[in-house]
This record gives C-alpha cells, structure tokens and sequence, in this order.
C-alpha cells in the first residue's frame, strides 16, 4: 500500500518538549520533554586487556545501546537509578546531541507512536535560524536509519502561522512570536518565506521565567524542598501564572486583598514523605513580567518583548510592514499565561502610535497617516502552534508531492535535505 | 525497550485521561496508525460523555486467510470473553473499520485497579482481535487436542496482505513466517539477525524456549501453501510450540509475542541500524578531529561548525567512495 494513503507523521522537537502524532488530528498524541536518560555505566568500567573483560565490556556496550528512556520516563529514571545520565538532545533550538536524537527519535516512532517508519511520510520542525548541515544530518537519520518514505522539514514559525490557516482565511504573511522553554524568536514571515536578516531572538523564555519564580520563592523562604523546586516553580507557572497590565497598581491590588490573590501550594516532600505547604503571591504576575521587564531578571537583556517585535518589523521590507503589524502570532507554551496577548498587543500599539505622532508632528501635522492597525493574534492551541500547523500542513494533497522522498535521497545524497520549497498548501 | 507492548499507549493514555476527568470531558475525535497497518479512530461527542466509539481496522487480508464478516475467526467471540457487557459490538462498524466498539466508561469497575485492568485490555484490542485466531488454537495445545474442523497448515494475517503459518498438532503447533523487508539493506540485516536469533536460541539457560529454525528457502510444512507465500527475501523463521509455552498465564504473552514476531525483527533491524550509524558518526567525528588538530594554525580563533575545515561526507557519499 502507498505510504501518501497514511497519515504522516508529524513531529515537532522543541528545546523543552516534543510533540508528536499524526497528521490530520487537532492535537498531537504525545507531548513529552525531549530528553533522554542514557545507561553509561559501562564506560566507567576500569578498563582492562585481558579478552574476557573486552568481551564482556562489549556486550555490556551492546545492552547499554538498548537501555535508554525518553520523557517523563526519562527522568524518573534518572531520579530512582544513579547508573542513568540525562542528555539533552536539543539547546536553544539546534540539535546539539545527534546519538541522543536519534534515539529520542527511536523510541518516540517504535514505543510512543508505535508506528512502522516506513509506513508514512514524516514532517518534522527546525528552528529558522537552523543551518543547512543540520538538515543533511536529519535527512540521514530518517532515510538511512528510519527509511522513512518521504521527509518533510519545515521552519516551526511558518507551520505556526499555517496554524491560523483555515478554508476561509489563509494569511501566510506575519510575524511569529515563538516563545518555548529554551529559546524565543520573533521572526517575520511574507508569503510563506522566512525573513531570515530581520529574526530577532531574545534570550529568555519559559525556563528563566521558571528560575525566576523559583528564587522568588526561594528569597521569600518558602518552604519547599531544595531538589523539588524547580518543578514547583514550574507547576507554579503553568498553573497560576498571569500578566498584568500594570505592575504598581497589581501589587497593590494584591497588599489590598490578599486573601483574593494569594494561592496555596500544596506538596509532598519526596525524600521524608510528609507534606508541606507554601504561598504563591506576587510571583503569580512577577514571572510573566520578566518579558515586559526583562530588568528585573537579567542585567545582560533589557529590552522588552514589543520593543523587539516592533524592531523586527521596522527591520523587514518597507512594503510587508503594514501586514507585518496586522497579523502577530503567537505560538509556544510560554506565551499561554492568560491576558499575554492583551498585554503585548497593547504595548506594541504604544511604541506604534508614539513613532507615527512624532513623524507627523515632524511633518508639521501637514500629512496624516493612515493608522497603523496592530493584532496580536491569540488562539487555543497555541501551546502546540506549531505542530497543529505541521498537522494541517500534512493533511493537504500537496504536501506529499513537496516532500523529499526516498528514491530522490538515494539519487542525489543528503544535500536535497538543504531546501524544502514552501507548497501550495501554505497559500 | 526490546519486547513491543500489548497495548497502545496513545490509547491507554487517553482512556486514562477520559475516566479521570468524566465531567470535563470535551468531544473527542482522533485517529492513528500502529505498525503493522492497525488504525485507530476514537470518538466521543458532547452529547453523551461517558460514551466512546472505538473503531479498528485491521491489515487487509491476503486470500488464503479465514476472515468472517471483516474479523479473523474467533474474534467475536475473543471481544465478548476479554470485555463482557462493558462493550458493545456495533453493526455495521463505522466505514472503512473492520470493529467498532461502544464503550460505556460510566459501568467500569469501581475497584482502581480493575478499572486499570479493564482500560489496558480496551486499548490491547488488536491483541485481542488479531491473536483471537492463534488464541484459539494454543488453547487446544495447551489441553493436548487440535480445534475441530481445522485445517492442516492454518494462514493468519499479520501485515499488509502478508500471512503466516500455523501447523496445529496434539503436541505442538509449528508457526511458520515468511520473512520480507522492502530495503536491501534490510534484507542483509535481517538475515542476518535471524541467524543470530536462532544461534542465540542454543545458548545453555535457553534450553526451554521454543526451539526456532532459520532457513532461506520454504520449509516442508509451507507444503501446500499458496506460491506468493512462498516468496521471502529475508528467508523463514519456523518456531514450534510446545504445550508448556501456552499454561495458564503464559499464554496472552505467548500468542502477542507470536502475532507481532515480524515486527520485533524490524523494531531490531532499525536499532541496528542506527546504531552503526552512532559507531560511524562518532568515528568522523574523532577523524575530523584529528585532521584539524593535524591542520597548520591559519586563524587562531576556534573552530566552530560553521569554519570547520573538513567537511564531514554524509554516509552516501562514503558508501559511495568505497565501493567506487
Ligand atoms: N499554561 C502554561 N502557562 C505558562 N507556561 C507554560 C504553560 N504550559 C507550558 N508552559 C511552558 O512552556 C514551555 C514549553 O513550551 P514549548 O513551546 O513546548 O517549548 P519548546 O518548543 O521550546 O520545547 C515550558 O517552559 C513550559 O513550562
Ligand atoms: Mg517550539
């Protein structure tokens, strides 16, 4: 049967999670973090000559090869066994770990899809600032390793513009905030193309404001258990987390009505068992802030979210500015705090209006402007932007016939992995 | 990882997820595909929360197989024995499906951990469905008799229009598989691996698994077979089951174990292969390492990936060279 029959495969590996599952549905099957839990005991082995301790240490490489967890599984793992060494296959968005990505990728395809490689095509992601080469690599492990049918690697900040791609509106111009756990970009998109010389990336995402949080937490003396705070200030985030319109009058708002604002944590102290309890208070709208205030947290990054968007727009091709402002979309689990696009979108309409009141009071007020209209767009599944976009991507008739297949690999080599042209689908 | 499974986990994990949350329940309508060409489709509407559709469709199968009504043999009766009253069996099932499944989540055990129980078997349903057939027959073996009306030399579908064999006897039942890889590099691989499985087989501590045998051309009991059976590029794997293997509750492993034999070669023969791809990595790596350090200083400053001077062939191009 032909693999174009199946669903493909669409897979999107992120810094802190990846998401995967068939296309064609809303939502990915898995969502875990990509992290593998490697078993390396056998190389602390002390190494000797003599045969039998070679063969043993061989075979005891051979089993190693086979004993590895991803995910969740991964670091629970690596929390009950010393004999297991976490590895992070993905940093701020580039593969950095090819032997831990493969196998991530091998457990992901035979034990958490459970599907055979070669039954579909695949459509995985790549950040846009990823280098060719890197593609080669990918485009290797899929058809020599996985023999994959067909390979599909598309930018994630396009799939998440795709993401708001529906029969009725199909925008491929705009500007994609992607703000994950390890890295956030702002990158401009027109017709599809990535306007690679105006990416901006900022260096804080998802994982400093857990940090952030969690030494919150941690000057205020809290009482959480020291190897358990990350993942409370984590919890913390996700759960109780939102962005507030302006920070003097919220901590007011919290001294007037603590009662309103102040939340409970409530955890089991993993080593002795016995349960403890502690306050979330002006941590709740401090964590989100770090974007629109990156001062408080960093002294090196100092400049706000919509100043960096409205830089990225002032950067690209005077003629897509326009729609540039119209369409900011948002995308990646840290931009999923509640009011995020509120705030953000009222913020850039600010720095916009003060540069169109200057330039026309440098004009004498002669000429008016036609105003410029800013949208920052939100949607439910922002969280998996960019994998909904691959999902949708994938299902259309198109995508088959845009992707490189098997038989083309084998003709021309890895290097058709360089360039994957925008398709029909995307319009 | 080495042993697939019986159930799916995309299925576990999203049955689990529903009965934890009954009345947050939101609709539901997904699809997915498991080796092997099992599809899955599950629904569930706002109108009714506790109520799932569960639809599968199995690989079609090649004629010489017995299918009644879109189901291997047995299976009805296989669905009714593992779920009881809890699932419904819809006719006709939902189109282009060979079972859909109704499922009331509002009648499970109230006991945890027979709900758990409960929820691993829904989501083994191919086991269930796809094994009934081979289940039937190790039940005879296990109490030393052979299924009435039985045929000789038994076909059961386990991929894509592809069969394997079953030999039933009072003693024994011998399976047969025609072993196929689309890739040549598989095929390599895969011979080879089998020969492997059937050394290993006589390691000392093994002396009570199933004997197995591995040969490249059909062996005497594909007697009778139909000739696009007898085609298989990666040879045959025949493997005899005693009545010790099928007791009590060795059985559910043994008939999973058995219906997903081809695809644990496969699961292995991808392993391999990516892990010579690691070995390989690593040593271009260490070689390109080593060039550098070799290299007279041009530039003082570091290396990075984008200035390194050797460019690394991809592993086409190597295999190229070497065989040119
Ligand atoms: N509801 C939420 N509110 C705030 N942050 C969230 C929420 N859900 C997930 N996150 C955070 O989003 C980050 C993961 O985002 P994701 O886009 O998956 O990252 P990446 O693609 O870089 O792996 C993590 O830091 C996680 O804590
Ligand atoms: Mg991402």
């Amino acid at each position: 049967m032909d693999p174009a029959s199946r669903p493909a495969v669409v897979i999107d590996n992120g810094t802190g999670y990846t998401k995967m599952g068939f296309a064609g549905n809303v939502e990915p099957c898995f969502m875990v973090p990509t992290v593998v839990a490697l078993n390396e005991s056998f190389l602390n082995q002390s190494r000797s000559t003599s045969k039998a301790n070679l063969l043993a240490q061989h075979s005891a490489g051979v089993m190693a090869d086979l004993d590895f967890f991803i995910g969740e599984e991964a670091f629970s793992k690596s929390r009950s066994s010393s004999i297991y060494n976490l590895s992070y296959p993905i940093r701020h968005g580039q593969v950095d770990n090819w032997d831990a990505m493969e196998r991530f990728w091998q457990q992901s395809i035979f034990n958490y899809l459970r599907c055979d490689p070669e039954d579909h095509y695949f459509l995985l992601t790549e950040s846009p600032l990823t280098a060719p080469e890197s593609r080669e690599y990918t485009g290797e492990i899929m058809f020599e390793t996985f023999n994959v049918p067909g390979l599909y690697i598309a930018v994630n900040s396009v799939l998440a513009l795709a993401a708001g791609y529906t029969a009725s509106k199909c925008e491929m111009t705009g500007v994609v905030v992607d703000v994950g756990d390890g890295a956030a970009h702002v990158v401009p998109v027109a017709d599809g193309y990535v306007i690679g010389s105006s990416i901006k990336s900022i260096p804080i995402a998802g994982k400093d404001v857990t940090l952030f949080i969690q030494q919150l937490m941690r000057e205020r003396g809290e009482n959480v258990p020291p190897e358990d705070s990350f993942e409370v200030a984590r919890k913390v985030k996700e759960m109780y987390c939102y962005t507030c319109s302006d920070i003097v009058k919220e901590f007011n708002k919290h001294d007037k009505e603590p009662s309103k604002y102040i939340k409970q944590w409530r955890g089991i102290k993993p080593k002795t068992g016995a349960p403890y309890s502690c306050d979330i208070g002006y941590e709740r709208f401090l964590g989100p802030e770090v974007f629109f205030n990156p001062e408080i947290y960093s002294s090196e990054f100092t400049t706000p979210l919509p100043a960096v968007i409205d830089k990225c727009i002032q950067s690209a091709p005077i003629d897509t500015r326009r729609a540039l402002y119209k369409n900011i979309v948002l995308s990646g689990g840290s931009t999923m705090f509640k009011d995020f696009h509120r705030r953000l979108q009222r913020d850039v309409k600010k720095i916009v209006d003060a540069r169109v009141l200057a330039s026309e009071s440098r004009l004498g007020g002669e000429i008016k402007a036609h105003p410029v209209e800013v949208n920052v767009v939100s949607h439910p599944i922002q969280r998996f932007a960019v994998w909904f976009g691959g999902s949708v991507l994938a299902s259309t008739p198109e995508f088959y016939s845009a992707c490189h297949t098997k038989a083309e690999y084998e003709e021309y080599g890895a290097s058709i992995c360089r360039t994957n042209p925008v398709f029909k689908g995307m319009y | 990882m080495i042993l697939l499974q019986s159930h799916s986990r995309f299925l576990l994990q999203t049955l689990t997820n529903r009965v934890q949350n009954l009345e947050k329940g939101a609709e539901l309508d997904c699809h997915w595909v498991e080796f092997d060409d099992v599809r899955y489709h599950l629904q569930a509407s706002m109108k009714n929360l506790h109520i799932l559709l569960l639809s599968v469709s199995l690989p079609a199968p090649p004629p010489e197989t017995i299918f009644f009504g879109g189901l291997p043999f047995g299976a009805i009766e296989a669905i009714k024995a593992a779920y009881g009253g809890l699932v419904q069996i819809l006719d006709p099932p939902r189109d282009g499906f060979n079972l859909t499944l109704k499922l009331n989540l509002s009648k499970l055990p109230p006991n945890e951990e027979k709900k758990q129980a409960f929820l691993v078997k829904v989501a083994s349903v191919r086991e269930v469905v796809l094994g009934a057939p081979l289940r039937v027959i190790l039940k005879h073996l296990a109490s030393r008799t052979v299924a009435p009306d039985m045929d000789q030399l038994v076909a059961l579908v386990h991929r894509q229009n592809e069969s394997f064999f079953l030999v039933p006897q009072v003693d024994k039942v011998t399976v047969v598989y025609p072993m196929r890889f689309n890739d040549s590099i598989d095929i390599v691989l895969a011979t080879s691996f089998l020969q492997e499985f059937v050394e290993a087989r006589r390691a000392a501590g093994l002396n009570n698994a199933p004997p197995c045998l591995w040969s490249p051309s059909p062996p005497l009991e594909l007697k009778g077979a139909p000739a696009d059976a007898l085609s298989a590029n990666a040879g045959f794997v025949t493997i005899v089951i005693f009545p010790r293997h099928v007791e009590g509750k060795k059985l559910d492993r043994t008939v999973w174990n058995l219906s997903t034999f081809h695809a644990y070669v496969s699961y292995h023969v991808k392993c391999s292969e990516g892990f010579m791809h690691t070995r390989m990595r690593r040593r271009v790596e260490s070689l390109i390492q080593a060039l550098d350090r070799a290299r007279p200083d041009l530039e003082n400053s570091k290396t990075t990936v984008n200035s390194r001077s050797f460019k690394r062939l991809s592993l086409k191009d190597s295999r190229s060279n070497s065989t040119s």
